[in-house]
């Protein structure tokens, strides 16, 4: 268990310093200088203002030195400033981070709560015209986008009900209900199409164990089937999905930079977008090393668990 | 007694006495907090640095001016203008000088006085004079104040403006939502991530790209207001997710720009008693050609594309029936100094649109473009719906006399800068003046060298016809001089107009005193709205 | 996901050549019909993009400012958008954007991935470790954002679209393409094979090769809907293919929202076409990738 974990922690590690690597590489692509496009999107017209900005982004200096000071100031936690609001970036990031985490938890635990049982019952009946009707409204969710989906649930809301959630954010401390609200409809949107993943995964897992012969066994004993399905069955066909769930976490983030939009999120990732559309390069840049840091802390996680649950990793044996 | 004469009794009382109904429920009530909606995030809070609707208008409520618009008047000029810092005001010399009287009971947000001194900084610094002490990052209104010789402060109460030549629209520029008294105890630079001014509110939280909150300045030199207690301006992006909040509630007030006539219009159908009022917003849309590019010294080509755009289509289809067609400057009902109508529909442009396009067909051919040598272009605009939209209905109309052109949506944060410098081909633009006043839209955006003169548009003679009219007394003169002008922009490809929007303001009618005026950048102080809920 | 360990036991995925390619596509729509359907579905529509001149009513970028918001009828079948440009028209030229985005994504990044897998895959050692590190790094970055950067950053326009989606889906093709590669690697007659001089060129191209179609085939239909949805999301988000062309995902944005109450036809049309497309994608990749490949059920 102990060398699996240190194995785990040196790749996630090598990792994140390579998605830096790439990152870092993936903004000087853009066409023009990026001090160019900084000096003319925030307002400057003088080419002293220019001259500081440049300085300050030390883009006088040579490309591994611009490297290596901005690795340097990630490990400070200064995430650059914020040329489109003239503040620091980690000041505008920090009050949107729990948003998104909140919204992806939601998301994934709606996923959860959706994909699971759903892929159990699917497998367990398989091939009936439940199974075809499951298997085709789950195909249905990974086919829709996201977005359409969240627009069509606003326009359901509005047209049928009159109402839609608050666009500003509402504390949970302030107003429970209209929090869980406003946070409901966004998470079903991007939910359904990870619950729509993990019923897939879930059901192809649960019918592969129930193939074993061990359940055959028990089948055979004449354990009724409900205990067979969760308490072997499903036991065994956790592992694959509890990979699954720590690889969609990274797939999600595409649905909440959507999904957020759609909804007036003050999230991480909608600020992505606009710093993209705003060409705040540096911010940008940060965020995205941001985001791939948590992408790799969860698959961390995911690993860690999974090295936890599977008892071949656990022991040690090969 | 039988029963119709007791309701003859009620109606007769009801007769008597209503005006004492009507009143009590006009009587103001302090309180509670409008629910505002921004269409985007401001670009900063420092108003003398912007030429956006989005950032004056949460940024008003800060401040005050010398003088403004009288905001329960709808129709702006000279008479509606009231008092704010300046309590009285007087013109000298023949009109080369104007004196303002200041209050003496007003302090910044901050609590130091306010005095003669912060009004001299303010418009020192526009002018960009040697001996100021921090620079404006962009100053696109340098030019209104080009005719001012020098600003005195003899005391702490009083203010001489001395003007190279009398000037009747200075007052009218100093009136406007875009003119507010900087402090000068605070470095320009640090009022663009907040606002500190004297106004009727306060910044009390801006939480980035979401919400601007502002709450009620309690030292307020105006006894009694403002009512509300504060202010919440929260940025919604998407045009159908504000009309929905509106609808549910949520919001009090849309956005007073960028509305779409059809949204507002289903919204009202869907909630009967929300309060919609059509007005124009002194902005328009047009065409802009980069003299610089070397395809564009031929004017067969602009001429061209002038003529190939039909203007009835672009009110119908890129504006949804919500603007009127007009020039230079903003046509009646709603200004006063634009071409009346008969003689706009006369330019180039407006007449009729399949002579027009056989027309454009020819210079093209003239100029050497064809079918088998189409021109090409790129038409860039601000990444608006409606904006979009009325760029997407142009393509289509070039398209139909054969240029190929392509759309590129530009940030409005990244707009203004690109313009400025130039680099754009073609651009569907509009520009918003904020008073209707000849000189505050011809200084800005035809001027020789202006920032904001974004196709590098020169003619000295033109110039000096400006000059003229700046300084011309009699109206009537004044009135055919800028006409003059406003024909002659048009004709040499200055800007090729398109139309002046209009907008529908939806509300709900809690939300008294909101009064919307002809112009968008000069109402939104806030100081007299109140809630009657 | 690739669930599949050392594979050595099961036979190498020879079933393609017991019979010729008629016999196999008419084994295919008898044992797999949802699969088949979904094929024809997608072809009719690769064939709709390809005759959209033929096939739509109208210009797609031509407006027509007095039938603006027109609900679908005889004139105009979907209906009219805000600028009275005929909704039917803009998807059917609309398709050809889509789908040939997320053809040529979704083929370049296969190519791609499959090469960088193939040479990985075969000749392993320290080549295969760098590079798996690699790609776990560029796999690591969500599809969206890193096509979203990469499309900010290359500037907008049809071809830098087809870059920007296509280059997170390398790293996920490789990884498909070398498990099969690994796979086949240990089988007896390859050893054999090395053992009796035959080159690595012949190697790869007469045994390797032809055992990657399969998961090949299944891994472009499986990407060919991601892609379709992540230019939807870049259009959507304004980053995608510019103006005035239509596109589906730009349909949906904008002005599709706001007019959604008035002219839901707008917004669900293109919403629709998308989801079809897709779903046919899923459907049919679902389908081939349980005819060829049993072992990658699940992933």
């Amino acid at each position: 268990m102990h060398v699996y974990l240190f194995q785990r922690f040196i790749t996630a590690f090598l990792t994140l310093f390579g998605m830096s690597v790439v990152i870092f590489i993936l903004l000087r692509l853009v066409p023009g200088n990026i001090v160019d496009i900084l000096f003319s999107s925030a307002g400057f017209v003088n080419p002293a203002a220019k001259q500081e900005i440049a300085h300050e982004l030390g883009l006088d200096q040579s490309i591994p030195v611009q490297y290596g000071r901005w690795l340097r100031d990630i490990a400070r936690g200064d995430l650059g400033k914020s040329y489109r609001y003239d503040i620091p970036a980690w000041q505008v990031i920090k009050p949107r981070i729990p948003v998104t985490v909140e919204l992806a938890f939601f998301a994934l635990l709606i996923a959860v709560i959706l994909g699971v049982p759903v892929g159990v019952l699917s497998a367990v009946r398989q091939d009936t015209a439940t199974d075809y009707l499951l298997r085709t409204l789950s195909l249905a969710g990974l086919s829709m986008p996201s977005f359409w989906l969240g627009m069509v649930i606003i326009l359901f809301l509005v047209s049928w009900f009159g109402w839609i959630p608050s666009m500003t954010y509402v504390s949970p401390f302030e107003d429970f209900k209209a929090h869980v609200l406003q946070f409901l409809f966004p998470a079903l949107a991007v939910g359904y199409r990870s619950s729509a993943l993990i019923m897939r995964i879930t059901r192809s897992s649960m019918l592969d164990v129930l193939r074993e012969d061990y359940i055959r066994t028990a089948w055979a004993k004449g354990q009724r089937e409900w205990i067979v399905v969760f308490g072997h069955a499903l036991r065994n066909a956790m592992l694959p999905v509890v990979t699954v769930i720590g690889i969609e976490f990274a797939f999600m983030i595409g649905g909440l930079v959507v999904t957020e939009t759609v909804f007036n999120l003050p999230g991480v990732a909608r600020y992505l977008v606009d710093a993209i559309l705003w060409r705040d390069y540096p911010v940008v840049q940060n965020l995205v090393m941001f985001i791939a840091i948590v992408v790799v802390v969860a698959n961390l996680t995911v690993d860690i668990l999974y090295g936890w649950l599977d008892p071949r990793i656990r022991y040690g044996v090969r | 007694m039988n029963r119709p004469s007791w309701r003859l009794w009620v109606c007769a009382l009801l007769a008597v006495f209503p005006v004492s109904v009507a009143n009590s429920a006009e009587t103001p009530k302090p309180g509670g907090i409008l629910n505002a909606t921004l269409l985007e995030a401001p670009p900063s809070f420092s108003i003398h640095d912007e030429t956006t609707i989005s950032a004056v208008w949460p940024a008003m409520p800060c401040y005050n001016n010398l003088v403004l618009f009288d905001p329960l008047k709808k129709q702006e000029s000279l008479d509606t203008i009231i008092p704010e810092l300046a309590e009285k005001w007087a013109s000298q010399d023949g009109g080369k000088s104007l004196v303002f009287f200041l209050r003496k009971d007003v302090r910044w947000h901050d609590g130091q006085p306010f005095t003669s001194k912060d009004v001299k900084h303010t418009f020192d610094t526009i002018r960009e004079t040697p001996d100021i002490t921090s620079k404006l990052r962009v100053n696109p209104r340098k030019l209104w104040y080009e005719n001012v010789e020098s600003i005195e402060a003899p005391d702490a109460q009083t203010v001489i403006f001395r003007l190279k030549r009398p000037q009747p629209s200075l007052l009218l520029m100093l009136a406007s939502g875009y003119s507010p008294i900087y402090p000068a105890h605070v470095p320009v630079a640090e009022l663009r991530p907040k606002c500190l001014g004297t106004g009727p509110f306060k910044l009390k939280e801006y939480r980035q790209g979401e919400l601007i909150e502002m709450v009620k300045n309690p030292d307020y030199f105006v006894k009694g207001r403002p009512y509300l207690d504060g202010i919440r301006y929260t940025i919604i992006k998407d045009r159908g997710t504000r009309y929905s909040a509106l609808q549910a509630g949520r919001q009090d007030i849309a956005f007073i720009w960028e509305v779409a006539k059809t949204i507002s219009e289903t919204t009202k159908h869907a909630v009967p008693q929300l309060v919609l009022v059509e007005t124009s917003t002194n902005v328009n849309d047009h065409i802009i050609v980069n003299f610089r590019r070397p395809m564009f010294k031929d004017p067969r080509i602009w001429k061209a594309i002038n003529l190939a755009v039909d203007r009835k289509g672009y009110i119908q289809a890129g504006r949804q029936g919500a603007a009127i067609i007009g020039g230079i400057l903003l046509p009646r009902p709603y200004g006063v100094w634009g071409l009346p109508e008969e003689e706009q529909r006369k330019l180039p442009g407006f007449g009729d649109p399949v002579k027009q396009k056989a027309e454009a067909k020819k210079l093209l051919a003239e100029a050497g473009y064809g079918p088998s040598n189409p021109l090409k272009f790129a038409v860039s605009t601000r990444a608006i719906p409606t904006y979009v939209d009325i760029a997407s209905y142009v393509i289509d109309q070039l398209k139909q006399v054969g240029i190929e052109a392509t759309l590129e949506q530009v940030e409005t944060g990244v707009w203004h800068p690109k313009m400025s410098r130039g680099e754009f081909e073609v651009a569907l633009n509009l520009t918003g003046i904020g008073p209707d006043d000849p000189d505050a839209n011809f200084y800005e955006n035809f001027r020789c060298g202006s920032i904001r003169n974004y196709p590098d548009y020169c003619n000295p003679e033109v110039d000096s016809l400006i000059e003229k009219e700046s300084q011309t007394l009699d109206q009537k003169k004044r009135l055919a001089l800028v006409r003059e002008i406003d024909k002659r922009l048009q004709l040499e490809g200055a800007r090729l107009m398109l139309g002046w929007s209009k907008e529908y303001v939806l509300m709900w009618p809690y939300v008294k005193n909101l009064v919307p005026h002809q112009s968008i950048y000069n109402y939104g102080r806030m100081q007299e709205v109140w809630l009657n809920k | 996901m690739n669930v599949s360990t050392a594979g050595s036991s099961v036979e190498p995925a020879t079933t393609l050549r017991r019979h010729n390619l008629g016999e196999n596509l008419f084994l295919f729509c008898r044992e797999k019909p949802l699969g088949a359907l979904a094929a024809l579905l997608l072809l009719l529509m690769v064939l709709a993009a390809a005759f959209a001149e033929t096939l739509a009513t109208y210009d797609p970028i031509r407006t027509d400012a007095q039938h603006t918001l027109a609900p679908p009828d005889w004139a105009h079948w979907f209906g009219t958008d805000n600028l009275g440009r005929d909704i039917y028209s803009r998807i059917i030229y609309g398709a050809r954007v889509s789908l040939a985005v997320g053809i040529a994504s979704s083929f370049l990044g296969a190519v791609f991935g499959g090469i960088i897998g193939v040479i990985s895959g075969y000749f392993g050692g320290w080549f295969d470790l760098m590079t798996q590190r690699i790609m776990d790094i560029l796999q690591g970055l969500p599809l969206l954002v890193l096509a979203m950067v990469m499309a900010a950053a290359l500037g907008p326009s049809i071809g830098n679209v087809i870059v920007a989606i296509s280059v997170p889906i390398i790293p996920r093709a490789q990884r498909v393409i070398r498990g099969s590669v690994l796979a086949i690697r240990e089988f007896a007659y390859i050893e054999a094979a090395r053992a009796l001089g035959i080159g690595h060129l012949a190697i790869a191209f007469r045994h390797i090769l032809p055992n990657t179609v399969g998961p090949f085939i299944v891994l472009m239909t499986a990407q060919f809907g991601s892609a379709i949805l992540v230019e939807a999301a870049l259009s959507f988000l304004g980053l995608g293919v510019p103006e005035p062309y239509p596109s589906w995902g730009r349909m949906l944005s904008v002005s599709a929202a706001e007019f959604a109450q008035k002219a839901p036809w707008m917004v669900l049309f293109p919403g629709t076409a998308i989801s079809l497309v897709v779903f046919a994608s899923n459907l049919l990749g679902d389908a081939v990738r349980d005819k060829l490949d049993p072992r990658l059920r699940g992933a």
